[in-house]
């Protein structure tokens, strides 16, 4: 571990500086994004028909396919994220305060492709709000894609509203180190304040976090998402109670791995081995490790009842994913990063920081994979599965495909433009961990008063 | 739901005494129960409204149960979301005879009431029905209200000549692929009877559409004025979750711009056909014209719509109460009417499959050609028979269907058409001379004593009775709006090719708007396939 202290200078030096490496991997997503927006608006200008989707049934094929799939996945990464924030919060798990931003800005960035996904799959976009704000009143009754919209936009504007109160502490300690050419953002986000909200706001904060945790399983990720499929009696291989636990385990697993991903990433950037510890990497692995064992454990439950003497459409269509190679391939990933997480908790040797980092890469390529097998094979053997002269088959296009690159790239673009506006990690943080390590150095422990004051 | 007593309730005084009787077994205040019951009745007829209903009982409803969790409610609100509209506007629907009243929002309505008047006093004596059974007696009872169009399918009588799927594709323009009505056979775990297993899979138009409940916009919705379940192309943003949520597989969406534009649909329907209509938008009862029939626009959803330009009067009056597929089948085995009215083909059929098979089958000769016919021939049988160029079996079904008709010639379908042609045909025989109904006589014809039971076993044996009558995938909770006759696919059925006659659909073709012959196309991902970006040509 480090001997270095952490300090305001830390977590600013993001801010107004520009490395080659950053520019050279802003332009690599840029041109990424930008060449899905131009797929994109070939697909508005064709139809969705340059996607690889047909109707199921005599069409033969899967009625939603991948931007469904990596709608949920984008989804849970977001939930994930904001739900490690808010536990950090309420349970107090300080060692994790610095890389909390950074998981809601995650969130922020999730949703946000999410929301995109939404847009980039339907027909008919340009209707988007008179269709369903027009009729909201009577939609919001009973379809579980308008609980879907309503949860998502509640969530962005509940995170939304969490980062900017917390940014506000920060940004005005900070002002005199932050760049002029940010003033007016600056001014806005720090409208108003008075260094007694301070304790108001922490309270604040804190409700919204008992808000978050309670939403989730409830609404969430273990709610209005899977009942987009669970409560669908037409496709076994999405009905049941089981989609609420299991999408909000496989959405925690997805949003601790790409906090790993983008924790390392800053680290690594901007030396802050101090502020983001192997220490928190260690922990963040252990956390991964259990869901990923709940998440197993949520698909052996399923095979299980689906298997033994199931209803024949259940048995069929789980018969169908266990067979099928891209399952197989996300359980390996998921099962394998288990037995390494395992490994390394009975010998700390074997943690390393890339093996982390691969660690994570796997478990979100899992889930990835089995969203997209999970979205497909409803389709594919749907309870009225007497359609065999014309079978339902699927395979994204290239569109689709790059739809996925597209959105890492946006979602890299959002990190690589907030870090040069706003400090990533919390001041807070820096000033819990100094209380921690800063202990007989006098000169930040007269900083620290001061920032305090 | 008019009844002659001067009960308040619209089963009648039986009901009425049946209810307090089971009110006055439970512990509860049964003066109480059948005020309420009876102010029920008052909100869905619109005396009362619902707001008033809940004021001037909740506290006694508080104070005799402890709780007030009336079913009413969800009820209510279950109905007003399913109806769109606000309460008044549904409780509108009940005003005069209560005819005009969307049948789904009346069993909704009635069930409420019923409950209310009863539901709430859980416990009933033993040997009482429950009150859940009477409530569904209740909703089995009031049917007859309102239209609700949908067909019987008469399986057996498929011959899988694939003749509704173009005659479909003809009449809304679609575009390759695109089999609103589609037809498939199909092998099955239980044993083959020699028939091959067909079936003929429209829309369902379901009483409970999953695909409404789930739509985002309401484009996917009921129509209040005779249950047909459609798509607003003007208001549909291309989710396609109705797709996913629908049982059946019977949408198709427009993933591209459709091969035909709507003006040249338009300009033929109105020009080269002369029709006041173009075909796509129709008008409601209630005023709204929407876009609603014929091939759908780019980046939305589509699926059979039953034809509301014909059932809305768009394409004259004759046309009102037949689809394009039910006309176009040669052996009639799609029956299209209003499920509601005893006497449409849909009911008539479905109430009698063999006599229904009977009535397609037979010509009874015209009134006049008879008359002509029997001039001056003998009144035996025999010479009968032979002035009119019968043999004894055409008198014989004739006569049974005759006999086993409730409704005879009643209702404005081509069943009762030729329900009428037989009665007339009868009675000319009749006045003629010859009496049917002599006891020799119908032992000559075999048909026994002549009562209704020895017809139906001759019809039986003609035209055989049915493998089973079943609604499709009935444990979906859909309540489909076809009933069909003949073999229910079990989970193991499997589609088998080619299908009918031995007819492909790439065999067969339709002509479109713009006088362009389509070919048909049963599986439809092979022509998406071709505008597919980077299509990889394997599948997950
Ligand atoms: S595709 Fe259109 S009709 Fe179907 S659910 Fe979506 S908005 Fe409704």
């Amino acid at each position: 571990m480090s001997t270095k202290t952490p300090s305001e200078g830390d977590i600013i030096r993001p801010i107004g500086s520009f490395s080659k490496q950053f520019i050279a991997l802003f332009v690599a997503c840029a041109l990424v994004f930008g060449a899905f927006l131009v797929a994109w608006a070939y697909q508005l200008q064709q139809g969705m028909i340059v996607t690889g989707l047909s109707d199921w049934g005599s069409g033969g094929g899967a009625t939603w396919g991948l931007y469904i799939g990596a709608f949920i996945w984008w989804v849970g990464i977001a939930h994930g994220g904001i739900i490690l924030s808010a536990a950090v919060r309420l349970l107090g798990m300080d060692r994790y305060m610095p890389v909390a931003r950074l998981a809601e800005m995650l969130t922020l960035a999730g949703l946000s492709a999410a929301g995109f996904y939404i847009i980039v799959h339907m027909g008919r976009p340009d209707r988007m709000v008179t269709s369903i704000l027009g009729h909201y009143h009577i939609t919001v009754n009973n379809s579980p894609l308008v609980w879907d919209v309503t949860v998502i936009t509640a969530y962005f504007v509940l995170t939304a509203t969490y980062l900017a109160l917390t940014l506000r502490y920060d940004i005005t300690r900070l002002r005199d180190q932050l760049p002029d050419l940010f003033e007016p953002i600056y001014k806005m986000m720090t409208l108003g304040y008075t260094e007694e909200e301070d304790e108001i706001v922490e309270r604040m904060v804190w409700w919204l976090a008992l808000a978050i945790i309670i939403m989730a399983p409830l609404l969430l990720h273990g709610g209005v998402i899977p009942w987009l499929f669970a409560v669908l009696p037409g496709m076994p291989a999405w009905f049941g109670a089981v989609q609420g636990p299991q999408f909000l385990t496989i959405a925690l697993t997805s949003a601790i791995s790409g906090v790993i991903i983008v924790a390392y990433a800053f680290r690594r950037a901007y030396d802050w081995d101090h502020i983001m510890t192997d220490d928190v990497f260690r922990g963040l692995l252990l956390w991964l490790g259990f869901f990923c064992l709940l998440f197993l454990w949520l698909q052996l439950q399923q095979n299980v009842t689906g298997l033994f003497a199931a209803p024949v459409s259940t048995d069929v269509a789980q018969t169908a994913t266990i067979g099928h190679p891209v399952y197989i391939t996300a359980m390996v990933l998921v099962l394998g990063t288990l037995a390494y997480i395992f490994a390394q908790t009975i010998r700390p040797s074997l943690f390393t920081k890339p093996r982390a980092i691969v660690a994570a890469l796997a478990v979100l390529t899992g889930t990835l994979l089995e969203k997209l097998i999970f979205v497909v094979e409803g389709f594919l053997h749907p309870e009225f599965e007497i359609y065999a002269a014309t079978p339902g088959e699927y395979f994204p296009s290239a569109i689709e495909w790059l739809s996925l690159a597209g959105t890492i790239g946006m979602v890299v673009l959002f990190f690589l433009v907030v870090a040069k506006i706003v400090p990533v990690v919390e001041l807070h943080a820096i000033e819990h961990l100094r209380g921690d390590h800063g202990h007989g150095e006098d000169t930040e422990h007269a900083t620290e008063q001061e920032v305090k004051a | 739901m008019s009844t002659d007593d001067e009960s308040f309730h619209p089963l009648g005084n039986e009901w009425e005494n049946e209810l307090e009787e089971m009110l006055d077994d439970t512990e509860y205040d049964s003066d109480l129960g059948m005020e309420m019951a009876q102010d029920a009745m008052r909100v869905t007829k619109g005396e009362l409204s619902e707001a008033e209903f809940h004021e001037m009982y909740h506290d006694d409803v508080m104070e005799e149960f402890g709780e007030d969790q009336r079913p009413t409610e969800a009820a209510y609100e279950e109905a007003q979301a399913a109806e769109e509209g606000t309460m008044s506007r549904m409780l509108s629907k009940f005003e005069g005879d209560g005819e005009e009243g969307r049948r789904d929002a009346m069993k909704k309505m009635g069930a409420g009431a019923a409950f209310v008047g009863l539901g709430a006093w859980g416990t009933v004596d033993d040997g009482e029905p429950e009150p859940q059974e009477q409530v569904a007696a209740a909703q089995e009872d009031d049917g007859g209200d309102g239209t609700q169009w949908g067909m019987t399918i008469d399986l057996e009588r498929c011959d899988g000549c694939l003749t509704c799927v173009t005659a479909c594709g003809n009449e809304n323009n679609l575009d390759q692929g695109v089999n609103w009505m589609y037809v498939l056979e199909f092998e099955d775990s239980t044993p083959q009877t020699g028939r091959p297993n067909r079936l003929v899979r429209p829309c369902q138009h379901c009483t409970d559409a999953p695909c409404e409940k789930v739509c985002p916009t309401t484009a996917r919705h009921t129509r209040d004025q005779d249950g047909l379940v459609l798509t607003d192309y003007d208001v549909c943003i291309g989710c396609r979750y109705c797709q996913v949520a629908c049982p059946y597989g019977v949408n198709y969406f427009q993933w591209d711009e459709p091969d035909i534009s709507t003006d040249q649909i338009e300009e033929y329907y109105t020009e080269e056909q002369g029709m006041d209509s173009d075909h796509m938008t129709t008008t409601y009862e209630n005023g709204e014209e929407r876009w609603v029939d014929s091939r759908a626009p780019r980046g939305t959803m589509s699926k059979c719509t039953m034809c509301p330009t014909r059932q809305d009067g768009e394409m004259g009056e004759d046309m009102v109460g037949t689809t394009a597929c039910e006309q176009a089948c040669p052996p009639g085995a799609i029956q299209f009417g209003d499920v509601n009215s005893d006497t449409s083909d849909a009911s008539k059929y479905a109430t009698n499959p063999s006599r229904g098979r009977a009535l397609q089958w037979l010509s009874p000769p015209s009134e006049s050609a008879l008359e002509e016919d029997l001039d001056g021939a003998d009144d035996d049988l025999e010479s009968v028979l032979e002035a009119a160029g019968l043999d004894v079996e055409d008198l014989m079904l004739m006569k049974a269907v005759g006999i086993t008709g409730e409704s005879m010639g009643e209702g404005d379908g081509d069943m009762a058409a030729t329900e009428t042609d037989i009665q007339a045909a009868l009675d000319v025989i009749e006045a003629h001379g010859l009496d049917l109904d002599d006891e020799d006589i119908l032992d000559e014809l075999g048909l026994g004593d002549g009562d209704a039971d020895d017809a139906q076993v001759v019809l039986d044996q003609q035209y055989g009775s049915p493998e089973s009558s079943f609604l499709l995938q009935e444990d979906m909770g859909t309540n489909p709006n076809i009933t069909y006759f003949g073999h229910e696919p079990g989970p193991n059925a499997e589609q088998t090719e080619p299908t009918g006659t031995g007819v492909e659909y790439a065999d067969l073709s339709y002509e479109r708007a713009d006088g362009e012959m389509v070919d048909m196309v049963d599986n439809r991902k092979e022509v998406l396939d071709e505008e597919t970006v980077g299509d990889a040509g394997v599948s997950l």
